[in-house]
């Protein structure tokens, strides 16, 4: 066996001596060109794992029984000159974040001909055109020019093939990768995932490829195993596995998955057309301005037109899906909306009267009926302030509440989310991440709006918690018919929540229309690899009678169907 | 606003309460500095004469009527000793408090409005501190004169510049966070966001900073008393009474000994419970030391 762990235990103290286990009691086992998955959610242990596969642990942390051999040989009893001859030729890492794992003072070059200097003891012309072979390998353009380059004058895909790159230049026999596409563009991912593919064919490297993401992991693993909490729940081959799990959490997980094949939400009222739209945007065009006002929460590309011509309709109960990738435009045109930026070209009428200035000179109750929540659900919350101060706020501001009744509609809406009412004296950190999020959520629908706008509120969530809060989202948008421009770059997420959808590319639009048809049969190039990225591939092996499994939660909202869905 | 930073610091109390307990140094700095304001508050109680009273004959040596004898001109050194830090540390802690409101104020307001007001508050800073504090201190007194009043003011001054370059750094962190959006999308006034939604975020680093310069103003005060800048004759003050003895440290050590010891007790204890409570709340209290 060419990897092999027994019985591992990897503990972290909490400074008053007690150990927790991260990792308690994985056993696992790769072979010679073999790929194995590690699936889980965050804080399963997964990332622990696989430092210690490399017989490194954080500090805080040490590995407190079991082994990890490699060819049979213990790596852990070895001494720390023994495991640093290991790393890098026999076992590599590619970490998740490509930016913090280049030095930045350094050129791509240096970086990757220090590795082979120092381990394959290469001249420095030798280095030189390994490293330059090793980036062609990863289908880098014009590697002899990257070499010379620092990494901030990279792609974040760029870097992470130089990331892959340096992990290979010691040819090393397993290769492990840590949610190395996590922090990229899916279409980026997929081309990483071929790269990974590809050079797994090529070299003969075993694969330990670790992710939150099942369909990445179906994608490249031949098996998988599902962590949670530290244990591995479920091993097997990946087909199989996706096909009849046999572990509940598995199920839950596979369940979880928004896929771009669910049927996109019905929503019972008026045709669009018939009745006047809450918000109708005609022409918008938004240029960072060179100079200009200062808006510190969003990131200045100065002259760089981010829209360009965008129309829509939004009506009430609806929602409007804006789907693109990083620089598409797509945050822009929500600052705009909100308020956040003052607009630019173009009409924006909410309820038919339009939209001029930034939100310090709209109305009150114009910013009452706009309502905005945001991607990371820690920053979005005053970590100083309790929920309930959080919740009471807008309560008071829109509707004059005194403390008391603010604190009873705040205990309230906390209900309508899910949460117990006691938590209004809790302080954001002490929440868990889907749990902030339904805050900010509630916050949101505190103010009664008539327009809500999420831009990307479940990318920094788990698959299981992004379920439940958009089943939430759902739920409440149909008892309340409260309009939403739903901005994500996750196609299944898309489709589970909005009836209409519009894709960006660079500020323009590339496809529009019914998210069903648009999904269905996709007009622009771009938009089919959009789809291709985001095709869930475990599906397609799915056994016709899958058990069905009651749900963590039961709420579905209308016209989201539960039943229907794969599970 | 006082209930959410006592509610924010209840939550993340225990553990650095835990910590501070479980820290030698930091027990003796606070044991320090406790017994100081114990002593500063109850000395006009416990003292045998008063303390610019003539009790006895100059230089008289420890003994039953004197415990610590007498100074230059017949006064019980004892109770001058037990009274000499309290004028002191009210400057001190006035003018610091002074320092830190409108640091705090002014910092914030750099680092919410940017562009204009904050050039002109980092420049005027920066001006401040290319000034040397002594230079500053030494043209003050003499140009507004020798009182209680303006020493508060300068040393007001002297730490007021420190405190603003680290409220505004810190609060340039906060700025592109997302509940600051939010309050802008709200349509909070600027004052209503710098008190909720900053503030409390600076409150922690504010007391760091309080302690901080308290003990190096302390230190500032006692040398302008020294130097004949800071509190006057016949006030009982350890810098003076330092600068009183120093001309029989051959003859009589113990009237500069003694004022030093209670001046460094006061001083270390403050640096040892800064920096052990500091550590305890995840701040960095060397980072303010270095812009003094």
């Amino acid at each position: 066996m060419l990897l092999e762990t027994t019985d591992l235990r990897i503990g972290y103290g909490d400074g008053e001596g007690a150990m927790k286990l991260a990792v308690d009691g994985v056993s696992l086992s790769l072979d010679t060109g073999q790929t194995l998955g590690i699936a889980g959610e965050s804080g399963c242990g997964k990332s622990t794992l696989a430092r210690a596969l490399m017989a490194y642990t954080r500090p805080g942390s040490r590995i407190t029984g079991g082994q990890v051999r490699i060819d049979g040989q213990d790596i852990l009893a070895l001494p720390e000159a023994g495991r640093r001859a290991i790393r890098g030729r026999r076992i590599a890492m590619v970490p998740q974040n490509p930016l913090s794992s280049l030095t930045f003072h350094m050129t791509i070059g240096a970086q990757i001909d220090e590795i082979l200097r120092r381990h394959e003891g290469l001249s420095k012309a030798a280095a030189r055109a390994r490293s330059i072979e090793l980036l062609a390998a990863t289908a880098m353009p014009d590697p002899a020019a990257v070499h010379r380059r620092y990494p901030h004058e990279l792609s974040g895909g760029q870097r992470q093939r130089v990331v892959i790159a340096a992990a290979l230049a010691c040819r090393p026999d397993i290769l492990v990768l840590d949610e190395p596409t996590t922090a990229l563009d899916k279409t980026t991912e997929l081309k990483v995932l071929k790269l990974v593919s590809d050079l797994r064919d090529r070299f003969g490297t075993a694969l330990i490829y670790i992710s939150h993401d099942l369909n990445v992991i179906a994608r490249v693993c031949e098996r998988i195993c599902v962590m949670r909490d530290g244990k591995v729940v479920e091993t097997g081959a990946t087909r199989a596995t996706f096909a009849a799990p046999r572990d509940a959490y598995t199920r839950m997980l596979l369940r979880a998955v928004p896929r771009t094949t669910d049927p996109s939400p019905v929503r019972p009222g008026p045709t669009p057309g018939d009745t006047q739209p809450v918000l109708r945007v005609e022409n918008l065009n938004y240029r960072y301005a060179a100079g200009g006002l200062a808006l510190p929460f969003l990131p200045r590309r100065k002259g760089v037109l981010a829209v360009r011509d965008l129309s829509f309709d939004i009506h009430a109960g609806r929602t409007l899906g804006l789907v693109g990738e990083s620089g598409s435009g797509k945050s822009t045109v929500a600052a705009v909306i909100s308020g956040l930026l003052p607009p630019g070209g173009g009409i924006v009428r909410f309820c038919g009267t339009p939209l001029r200035a930034a939100a310090s000179r709209r109305s009150a109750d114009l910013r009452r009926r706009i309502q905005m929540v945001f991607q990371d659900p820690l920053s979005s919350l005053n970590p100083r302030l309790s929920v309930g101060r959080i919740l009471m706020r807008p309560l008071r501001i829109f509707f004059g509440m005194n403390p008391i009744e603010a604190r009873a509609e705040a205990g309230r809406l906390l209900e309508r989310f899910e949460m117990p009412v006691a938590m209004l004296d809790r302080f954001p950190r002490q929440l868990s991440g889907g749990q902030q999020q339904r805050v900010a959520l509630a916050r949101a629908f505190a103010a009664r709006p008539d327009l809500i706008i999420c831009d990307e509120v479940t990318s920094a969530l788990d698959v299981s918690v992004q379920d439940h809060v958009l089943d939430l989202l759902l739920s409440m948008q149909a008892e309340t018919g409260t309009a939403c421009l739903f901005i994500s770059h996750d196609l299944g997420v898309i489709k589970r929540v909005a009836d209409h959808v519009i894709v960006l590319q660079n500020g323009e639009v590339r496809d529009a229309g019914p998210t069903d048809a648009v999904f269905a049969a996709p007009r622009h190039p771009y938009t089919r690899l959009l789809l291709e990225a985001a095709r869930s591939v475990i599906d397609t092996p799915l056994s016709p009678t899958p058990a069905p499994e009651p749900a963590p939660h039961t709420d579905a909202a209308p016209g989201t169907n539960r039943g229907d869905r794969h599970a | 606003m006082y209930r959410s930073i006592s509610g924010a610091v209840s939550g993340a109390m225990p553990k650095a309460l835990r910590q501070i307990l479980r820290t030698p140094m930091t027990m003796i700095g606070i044991v320090l500095v406790l017994a100081h304001v114990i002593v500063a508050l109850c000395a006009p109680w416990v003292i045998p004469y008063g303390p610019s009273q003539l009790a006895g004959m100059p230089f008289e040596p420890p003994g039953d009527r004197f415990l610590l004898g007498t100074d230059v001109l017949g006064r019980d050194y004892l109770s001058r000793l037990l009274m000499g830090g309290r004028i002191t540390m009210t400057v001190a802690l006035v003018g610091v408090l002074i320092a830190i409101v409108a640091g705090a104020f002014l910092g914030l307001c750099a680092a919410w409005f940017g562009g204009l007001a904050d050039e002109i508050i980092m420049r005027l800073v920066d001006t401040k501190v290319a000034i040397p504090s002594i230079l500053l201190v030494g043209v003050l007194i003499p140009g507004f004169g020798q009182s209680v009043g303006v020493l508060i003011f300068v040393i007001a001054l002297v730490y007021v510049a420190g405190v603003i370059r680290t409220v505004r750094a810190q609060a340039l962190t906060i700025l592109p966070q997302s509940f600051v959006a939010a309050a802008v999308l709200r349509g909070e006034s600027s004052l209503s966001i710098m008190l909720r939604e900053f503030l409390p975020n600076v409150a922690d680093l504010l007391c760091v900073e309080f302690a901080i310069r308290m003990s190096s103003a302390i230190l500032l005060v006692s040398s302008l008393s020294f130097l004949g800048l800071g509190i006057s004759p016949p006030t009982p003050d350890w810098g003076l009474m330092v600068s009183e003895g120093v001309g029989f440290i051959h003859t009589d050590p113990w009237l500069v000994i003694y004022p030093s010891i209670a001046l460094c007790t006061l001083v270390v204890g403050l640096n040892l419970a800064t920096e052990g409570v500091a550590n305890a709340l995840g701040l960095d209290a060397a980072r303010g030391m270095v812009k003094g």
